[in-house]
This record gives C-alpha cells, structure tokens and sequence, in this order.
C-alpha cells in the first residue's frame, strides 16, 4: 500500500491500541489485594477516614464509571498523585523522562554501531573463525541477565578498579538545567566540567544495557547480510563482472540495513526491558528506577504511570520505525 | 524420525545446548542428593555467613551462612520448573487462539489479535512487574504474570502462519473435502507449524527465565527462604566487591541454563530449516 | 576461426551433506563466433550449471575443483581468475532465467545499468539499446524502481544490459522460463534477431523443445550431467539418433499423435548409474553401456552422438 495510505493505517490504530492499554492498566491497578484507601488513609486511619477517601477518589463507583472517570483524567494529564513524593505523577515522570532517554538513545546508538559493524563483518566472513567467535560472543551476550552483568561491571569497573564512577548522573552539582537532558544543558551552558562527568557517569549504564540489544542487531544484520548475497540480484551482478567492492559495499550493505531498521522496534523494546534494572543498580534518576522506588512503596498508582508511560514510548516507536521504513523502500510497505 | 535424530546428533551447536540443559535438569532433579547441605534450603548457620569457596563449601556461603552450591541446586528445581509452566501455560494459552483466529476470517479474529498487540505493547518486564506488584510475590503469581505476559507473544505467531497456511492448496482441499475446522487446524495446519513453534519454544524458556530472574531481583520473585537465583544475586549486592563468588555463582548458573536453551534453539532452527527445504 | 567458446572434459562435482554430487560428467562444447546454441536438458541434467562454469560464477565454498577446460575467447575460465572476471560482463555477459527478482529493489534502474555498464555504455547508447529492444519511453524507464516495470519489460531490459557490452557470448539460462507463455516467443524472437545483427554468439538453456527449434542453429541435448547429442537444427529435429534425444522428440505433443512420456525417473547425482546415465532407462542398452561412458563421436558433419548403440540415420 502507498506510504499515505500505511502512515493513517497505523495511526488509525493508535489509538485503539492506546485504549486497550489504558484498559489493562487499569484492571490491574483495581485487583490490587489491599484496599487503596486505607492505603491512602494511611495505616492508622480510622474505617471512618478511609471512607471519606473513598468517597473523594470515588472509588466507591461502579467499576465501569470508575473507569471513566480514569479515561477522563488521563487525558487530561492526571495519573494520580504518588503515594510517596505526593507529587503528581505526570510531573514525577516528566522530571524523569530525560533521564531514561538520554541512556536510551545512547545505548541505541552504541548498539546500532556495534551491532550492524559485527553483524556485516561476520555475514560477509560466513563460516569463517570470526564468524564463530562472533556467534559465541553474541549469543553469550543474550544468555546473561542484564541485571547481573550491570553488577558485575560495575564491581569490576568502579569498586575493584575505581575507573568509572559507581552510579548517578554527574558528579556533583549539575549544569543548568535549560531541557534536562544533561549532555545538551552542559554544551548549552559550556560546562566542560559536567559534561566529561557526564560522559564518565554513562558508559557503564550504556554499555550494559547495549550489549544484549547489540547481540540481537548483530545476529540480525548478519542474516540479512547472508541472505543479500544469496539473492538473485547478486546473483546477476556477479555473472555479468560487477567488481565484488561494489556489490557489497553498495548493494548488500543497503538490503542489509533495511532488514536491521525493521528490526529496530524489537532492538528498543529489549532497551526498555533492561532499563529497568540497569537503572536500579546504577541509581541512574531515571523512569526505571522510579518504577522500582514505587513498588518498594507499594505506591499502585506509580507503578501504572509507569506502565502506561512505556506502553506509549513503546508503541510509539514501532509506529515511527514503520513509517520510516515504508518511506525508505521504494517499494512501498514490502 | 530417525534421520531428524541423526541429523541432531550432528549438529555440535544444539547437541552442546541439549547437554548443559541435560547436565541442569538432572542436577535439579537430585538436588537432595548432590547438594552437601540440603538443609540450608531452610535453615540459618550465621557463624558460618560469608565465607569464600573452600573444600566445605564449593561456592562459598552467603549471607545467612547457608552453603551457596546447595541452594542453587534447589534454586534450580524452583527457576526451572517456574519457567517450565510458565511457558507452558503460555503456549496452552496462546497456540489455540492463534489458530482459530487463523483459520477464521472475521471480526472476532481480527478483534483478538489487537488485544495480544495491546500486551505486545508493554516490554514483558514492565507487564510482569504490574501484574507482580498487584498480586504480591509468590511462584504462582510469577508463573501467572509470566504467562499473562507471554501467550500474545505466541498467539500473534500462530495466527501468522496460520493465516499463510489457510490459503495453501492442501488445506483448501481438506475443506473443500468436508473435515471439520477441528480437523484442519490440529491435524492439517498445526504439524507443519509445529517447527517454529519448537524453535521459538527453545529460546522462549531462555528469555522467560530472564524475565523469572529479573522478578526474582526486583524483591516480586519466591519470598525467601527458598532460594532463588534472581533474589540471591539481589541479596548478594551488598557484599560487592568483596564477596564475589557471591553473586557469580548464580549468575553463572542462569547464563549457562539461557545459553543451554539458546544453544538448542539455534541448533533445532537449523535442522528443522533444512528439513523444510528439502521437503520444498 | 578458432571456435569462440572450447569446452572439454569438464566434470563438476558439489559438496553436499550426503556426499559429492557429479553434476557434470566430461561435458564438451564448442561455439563459434555468431552462431545461436541450444542446450536442451530436463531440470537438473545440469545445463544451469554449465552456465555458470562457463561465466565462472560456480559457488566457491560447495564445488570441488573442477576437471577439464574451458576456453572463452582464448582464455581459461576456471585456471585464470583474474583475466576470467575483466571477461565478465564485457566480452560474455548473462541473461537470468528470473527477471523478477535480478534487480536489486532498492535502487533505481538507471543506477543499476550505469554501475553495470562500468562505463562501457554511455546514456545515448543506453538509451538506443533500449529502444532496439522495444521498451517504451526509454528515458522514462531509467529513473524507475525495478518493481515499476511487468515481467516482460524487465526481461526486455536485461536483453539490453546484455548486448550493451558488445560481448562475444551472451550466456542466457532459460531466460523464457519464467514469462509468461504469450510472450516468449516474441522475447526469444527478439533476442536472436538483435544477437545475429551484432554478431553475438548466444548459448542459450532450455527444457522447451520448441523453443530450441524457434531460435537456434545447433541443439545440444544433455542428459544427468552427460552430453547425449549434438547437431545442427535441421539434422536433429529431422532425426536425432541417440536414445534419449529421440524419446524427447517424441514426448513433444503433435497432432494425430499422443505424447509419449520417458518411462523411467532421473538417476539420483549422488549416486549415478555406471556408464552411460541414461542406460537404466534406455530401451537399447546392453553391458557395454554400464562400463564406460560412451565418447562423443562424429556421425556426421556437425553432428556428435554419446551412445554405443545409437538409433541408425534416418531410421
């Protein structure tokens, strides 16, 4: 189908896919066991207390206005307010969005970079000890749990060694915040102080959460690399005496990287997987550790903010990886 | 079959991943017997917590002086039969819808594939610990997020090959000559997408049983004292750098049961291609 | 005149997880300048392979190292690496059997022809081909993707990419096949007629008969990487005298007259049948034909037959 016809396709979809979302999140924000307004009342409230609260949260409504109730403040940007920062959730995320986009985009790019540059290498070096070793070396990769490889590195690396910094953002007082995003503010502001801090304070947490992801780009890369070479249209460039350089520097490599850009939804999805953890154990202020403070305090409804928030980066991504790559192909959507 | 078992014995790749797996199970399996303290599963010996690996205890001990090589023996029973019927509750769960929304070209089915892409949606991770954090940590709320979490995954598969398979002549032919759509998804359609099933089989238990770990980290996992590999990296944080077969000795042992399943799953996706080649 | 294209004695086998496949068995051939060639054959009796030999694109890591020789233009195709890839897309170009899928999708076709021609061609010489083979609108086809354009028009184009060169042989392996059947006639048509005005030599491979009677001077019939027969048009669609050929002949439907299938199926490469390959399913072999594979021997001028008890002329 045409690239007009596919970009209102996806996103006529959106927004349903958004709906269900929202649905999910919240039938499990209601099966909570404990009863959120003698959570919210707090623990010595009287049965008095928790029944006003639960007259002005409305939580004594029927299931279905209750829900849409919760449509309704979503929308408009209400998720509740955090049990433990007694913030609004929005602004909670919000102040931690950049965080976790700022790891994530650098892990994507080190994975891409890593990931493609293996992966050619090793499709264009089939069957050869390189290509073996690379395939032990990514598959091992997608074989560790990316919580214990955090540990591990940051052990070896700033407790054992003392090379990089053990966790957080920057050391000591951050740039200016102008977008929050450190690395912009400190160039904006020429911080040369906080930005080497920066870059210090962000390989760790980038390398491990790009590893698994560069494995995936890698192992990907390479079969479309394989299967470029195999096709007919290679084929016929080399019966009729098109210098080898050529062929696959400019014909194998493009097939190759339109094959990993349809995989990169996969690539952000596997990001946003150990964000979780990565986060954590690094102490990096970000979504992902705010999502584990919340369930160590049981705070239900960071949790869903949290949910939602991923499902919408998630399914918002696939939607600009598919448009991007129907806009790419000339065939269209193939 | 003969020549599928013939052809596996060859292939080093998934013979290597079918012995480690081998090797685990079987250590699961006696674990009463192989491990030197069976009772540390339970019990406390604070005199003894921390101490590095020594002929007494081959991993060292943790925290609580509990003998670490006997309770990743027992870890493993708990990790692999979780993952076991987690994945299994999935695929019970997921194949069937897949297939009848195959088969049949209607709203309903249509309708069914966009709630397994609204699961798809989240990261299993985030889903799980949703799902974890709302029912309290216990194995069988772990193996209902896990597989909640999972099934869409192996819906949307079947109902792919499904639909691909729907239009081919031999199925047509079944129908045209009167099976019943029983007939035609489980004795047509279901054996010639039994391979990738099998495959993606394979690695699945490796990432779910990433994901149980992970649970298990996070503090959603089994609630301690029973050990478990995920919670006993957790545990093990603390004690960084110093203790360090502390933390090894369970994550060697979750990346070498992942890899064993990897290994597999790469080696029963070569065999099982080839065989579909051939058959071409 | 040395003969343009010398083959003798090639025997290629492939490595395959069951053993060494023999796909062709001291296959020899000879093309002279000019002259249109036909090399008929079953699937798999090994003339896709020939192709390749010849064009010296046979797939490294799986074929053992093949016996005999070949001799394009006075060099050695198989020994000569260096001098057999500058031959390549200038004095022997390639016409594939699927012109659907030889294009690459993601660049446009006036890029592709470009990098082909490697400058030999410039864009009004391009452009003229294009015409000569019927594509309409020329300038308009070159800023196109490949999937813009029907199967036929792509085969059209590759007819072009291959005259363009101004090669010798034009090597084109069932370039029919894949068309559709209201079509190749004309293609074919078109191919011969535009190879003969530049006096290009055309090796052309085919399961199709007809096709072979249509376009080409000499017929060459192969059988399980064997030759059977060879001959001019004429000689042989008047009366091939091996076995094989003839039962082929005669498999063609006619009217007043049923088509009469070979009986039999094909020997399997790994394990072929001693001899002759064809000996199993020959009404006219006897012991010698499982000894020794019959040489190829003159019967006439021009025509060659590979069999101990070949059918008598004009019988």
């Amino acid at each position: 189908m045409s690239w007009l016809a596919l970009v209102a396709n996806r996103l006529f979809w959106f927004v349903p896919t958004l709906l269900g979302l929202l649905t999910i999140v919240f039938i499990l924000s209601r099966v909570v066991p404990v009863d959120p307004a003698v959570l919210m009342a707090g623990e010595n409230a009287s049965a008095e207390q928790a029944q006003r609260i639960r007259e002005q949260f409305g939580l004594d409504q029927p299931l279905i206005a209750q829900f849409v109730d919760y449509l309704h403040d979503t929308i408009r940007g209400d998720l509740g307010r955090s049990l433990y920062t007694q913030q609004p959730i929005l602004t909670d995320l919000a102040a931690r969005l950049p965080a976790t986009l700022e790891l994530a985009f650098a892990a994507s790019l080190v994975a891409l970079l890593i990931g493609v540059t293996l992966g050619i290498l090793a499709g264009l070096h089939r069957d050869t000890l390189l290509d073996h070793v690379l395939g032990i070396a990514t598959i091992s990769c997608m074989a560790v749990a990316p919580f214990w490889m955090a540990m591990e590195f940051q052990s070896l690396f700033s407790m054992d060694l003392g090379w990089l910094p053990l966790s957080g953002r920057v050391q000591g007082f951050p740039p200016a915040q102008v977008t929050g995003f450190i690395f912009l503010d400190a160039l904006i502001t020429a911080d040369a102080g906080a930005l080497w801090s920066a870059l210090q304070h962000i390989l760790l947490p980038t390398l491990t959460l790009a590893l698994p992801a560069a494995a995936t780009m890698a192992r990907f890369t390479r079969n479309g690399v394989i299967a470029a070479m195999s096709s007919p249209s290679v084929d016929y460039q080399m019966a009729m005496g098109l210098p080898r350089r050529v062929i696959i520097w400019k014909y194998v490599l493009r097939m190759a990287i339109m094959a990993t850009v349809t995989q990169f939804g996969l690539t952000f999805a596997i990001l946003l997987t150990g964000v979780v953890v990565v986060e954590t154990i690094f102490d990096w202020p970000g979504l992902g550790s705010y999502a584990i403070n919340s369930i160590l305090q049981s705070d239900y409804n960071a949790v869903m903010g949290f949910t939602l928030c991923t499902g919408v980066m998630l399914i918002t991504v696939n939607l600009l990886v598919d448009i991007l790559q129907a806009a790419i192909d000339p065939r269209g959507s193939a | 079959m003969k020549a599928l078992a013939k052809r596996f014995a060859r292939d080093r790749i998934a013979v290597t991943g079918l012995a480690i797996l081998g090797l685990l199970a079987l250590a699961a399996i006696l674990a009463p017997v192989l491990a030197p303290y069976p009772e540390d599963v339970a019990t406390f010996h604070i005199e003894r917590r921390l101490l590095p690996p020594s002929a007494e205890a081959l991993m060292g001990t943790d925290r609580m002086g509990g003998d670490i090589f006997s309770r990743l023996l027992f870890g493993a029973r708990a990790t692999l039969t979780l993952t076991t019927v987690a994945v299994g509750a999935a695929l019970l769960i997921g194949v069937p819808i897949g297939l009848i929304a195959g088969y049949y070209r209607n709203w309903a089915s249509d309708a069914l594939m966009r709630v397994s892409d609204v699961f798809l949606a989240v990261p299993q991770i985030v889903m799980a610990i949703a799902i974890g954090q709302t029912l309290g940590s216990s194995a069988e709320n772990v193996i209902l997020a896990l597989s909640l979490t999972y099934w869409p995954f192996w819906a949307r598969l079947v109902f792919a090959e499904t639909r691909s398979m729907r239009n081919e002549i031999f199925v047509e032919s079944a129908v045209a000559l009167g099976a019943s759509a029983w007939r035609v998804m489980v004795l047509h359609i279901l054996p010639n997408i039994a391979s990738a099933i099998i495959v993606r089989t394979a690695i699945g238990m490796g990432a779910t049983m990433l994901t149980a770990a992970t649970l298990g980290f996070l503090g959603l996992g089994v609630p301690p004292p029973a050990p478990e590999w995920g919670r006993m990296i957790a545990e093990s944080r603390q004690y960084l750098p110093d203790a360090w077969w502390y933390s090894l000795a369970p994550g060697a042992a979750i990346f070498l049961t992942v890899l064993g399943f990897n290994l597999l799953g790469d080696g029963l996706r070569d065999i099982l291609n080839a065989r579909i080649r051939r058959r071409r | 005149m040395p003969a343009l294209l010398d083959i003798a004695g090639l025997s290629v086998g492939f490595r395959t997880e069951n053993g060494l496949a023999q796909v062709l068995d001291k296959v020899g051939l000879t093309i002279e300048p000019g002259e249109v060639v036909g090399l008929v054959g079953e699937s798999g009796c090994g003339k896709s392979t020939l192709a390749r030999a010849i064009l010296g694109t046979l797939p490294k890591d799986r074929v053992q190292a093949p016996g005999g020789r070949i001799t394009l233009d006075g060099v050695d195709m198989l020994a000569d690496h260096g001098a057999a890839r500058a031959l390549r897309g200038t004095a022997v170009t390639f016409v594939p059997q699927n012109p659907f899928a030889s294009f690459n999708p993601l660049f446009r076709v006036g890029t592709q022809i470009a990098d082909l021609m490697r400058g030999r061609a410039d864009h009004d010489a391009v452009v003229a081909m294009l015409d000569a083979v019927h594509l309409p609108q020329p300038r308009a086809i070159l800023p196109k993707y490949p999937h813009q354009l029907s199967g036929g028009q792509r085969q059209r184009l590759m007819i072009a990419l291959a005259l363009l060169p101004r090669p010798r042989l034009i090597v084109a392996d069932e370039p029919t096949t894949a068309l559709d059947v209201t079509i190749q006639a004309q293609i074919l048509g078109l191919l011969r007629r535009l190879a003969l005005e530049r006096g290009v030599a055309v090796l052309f491979t085919t399961h199709d008969l007809g096709a072979a009677w249509d376009i080409c001077d000499r017929v060459m019939v192969m059988y399980a990487g064997q030759v059977a027969e060879v001959a001019q048009r004429e000689t042989f669609f008047g009366g091939p005298r091996h076995p094989y050929a003839r039962m082929l002949l005669a498999s063609l439907p006619e009217p007043g007259r049923e088509a009469a299938a070979i009986p039999g199926d094909l020997p399997d490469p790994l394990a072929p049948p001693p001899g002759c390959r064809f000996n199993p399913r020959c009404p006219r072999s006897t012991a010698i034909c499982t000894h020794g594979a019959p040489p190829l021997a003159e019967v006439g001028t021009g025509h060659a037959v590979a069999c101990h008890h070949p059918w008598p002329a004009n019988g």
